[in-house]
């Protein structure tokens, strides 16, 4: 069994002369002596430090070895997040109802392309001009005034959509 | 206070080993020492844990040795007693002559020199391996790697150190004739 204080290549042949010398010069510097009065200035740079304990510690009457700093400590923990849950809570918005908007039932245009029941339509494009307006006065107090002035949008025909879109249709014919 | 007394027996006890440890990479006085103070700090810092350490001579030389790693990948600089001069003048005269000494620095400074050369796992092994209180179980704690790596890592090294030395002696040769 090896000896724990030597290590154990130091008993080991070397290859060449050259690699024995070259352990020489490392075990002779290995073996320098250290200098003298070494372990007094050890000793007295560590008795310079600054003892970061210390310089942290608490005063003795905040110590949080006494039983009422220990109380308000965890009273004010409590105050905190309580007050913070309350601060987020009070600030948040409670989701309102969707508005929901009725549209005027469209009357599609005869020949032309439905809508595919979108809700909405971009108002890009003027609707049919009527030839004779004095002639279509009549039929118009039948239909949603909307209706008779907006222009036209496709949208798919629907039973109500036909009814109406019929009625508006039937004069210009 | 029992960790503060723990500590300053410990500086009585290890101090020099500390040095040596450093030295051996530094090779400068000064910056050994340097070194070896900043270990003692680093201890002073985790005092409370000195109970928990198993084995607290191979701790404090795993402390040592990565502070003077660290200082030498900080300079970058070669170590300042591979110059000679301050090479004679630090190693042991042991009664030579002066001629014989400034031959003797001369060799040193030469293997040392190789010994840079050589890729830092294998050079941190052959260094470690130089000091006769460590066996190959502490350096590989020292070290942080298995035993078997220790053994595999100092094998290169010394083949390593044999192809150098015998490359530098034949340049040697060929540059007298």
């Amino acid at each position: 069994m090896n000896d724990p204080t030597q290590n154990s290549f130091s008993n080991r042949p070397v290859a060449g002369s050259g690699l024995s010398s070259a352990e020489t010069t490392l075990r002779l510097i290995a073996r320098l002596a250290a200098p003298e009065g070494l372990e007094d200035r050890v000793r007295a740079r560590l008795a310079a430090a600054p003892r970061g304990g210390r310089i942290l510690a608490w005063p003795a009457a905040l110590s949080l070895d006494s039983g009422w700093m220990r109380s308000a400590a965890a009273a004010a923990i409590v105050f905190v997040v309580a007050g913070g849950g309350w601060g987020v809570y009070s600030r948040v918005q409670r989701p309102q109802p969707a508005r929901v908007i009725v549209l005027a039932p469209r009357a599609p245009a005869q020949g032309g392309f439905a809508s595919a029941g979108a809700m909405r339509t971009p108002q890009t494009l003027n609707g049919p001009v009527v030839a004779h307006p004095a002639a279509a006065q009549p039929v118009q107090g039948k239909l949603p005034a909307k209706t008779a002035q907006k222009p036209v949008h496709r949208a798919r025909p629907t039973a109500a959509g036909k009814a109406s879109g019929q009625a508006a249709t039937a004069p210009a014919k | 206070m029992a960790a503060e007394e723990t500590l300053a027996a410990l500086v009585s006890q290890y101090a020099g080993t500390l040095y040596r440890v450093a030295f051996s990479v530094l090779r400068n006085p000064a910056d050994a020492e340097d070194a070896v103070q900043e270990a003692f700090l680093r201890v002073l810092r985790h005092r409370e844990t000195l109970d928990e350490v198993r084995d607290r001579r191979v701790w404090l030389i795993r402390i040592v040795w990565n502070v003077v790693l660290d200082r030498k990948r900080r300079a970058k600089t070669r170590p300042e007693t591979d110059d000679v001069a301050d090479l004679a003048r630090v190693l042991p005269s042991d009664g030579l002559s002066a001629e014989e000494l400034a031959a003797a620095a001369q060799h040193h400074a030469h293997v040392l020199a190789c010994v840079e050369k050589l890729p830092a796992k294998e050079r941190e092994v052959l260094m470690l391996s130089a000091f006769e209180e460590l066996n190959s179980v502490e350096i590989a704690s020292v070290l942080e790697i298995s035993e078997s790596s220790v053994r595999s890592r100092l094998f290169r090294a010394r083949n390593l150190m044999a192809e150098l030395l015998e490359h530098t002696r034949s340049l040697h040769k060929r540059s007298l004739r």
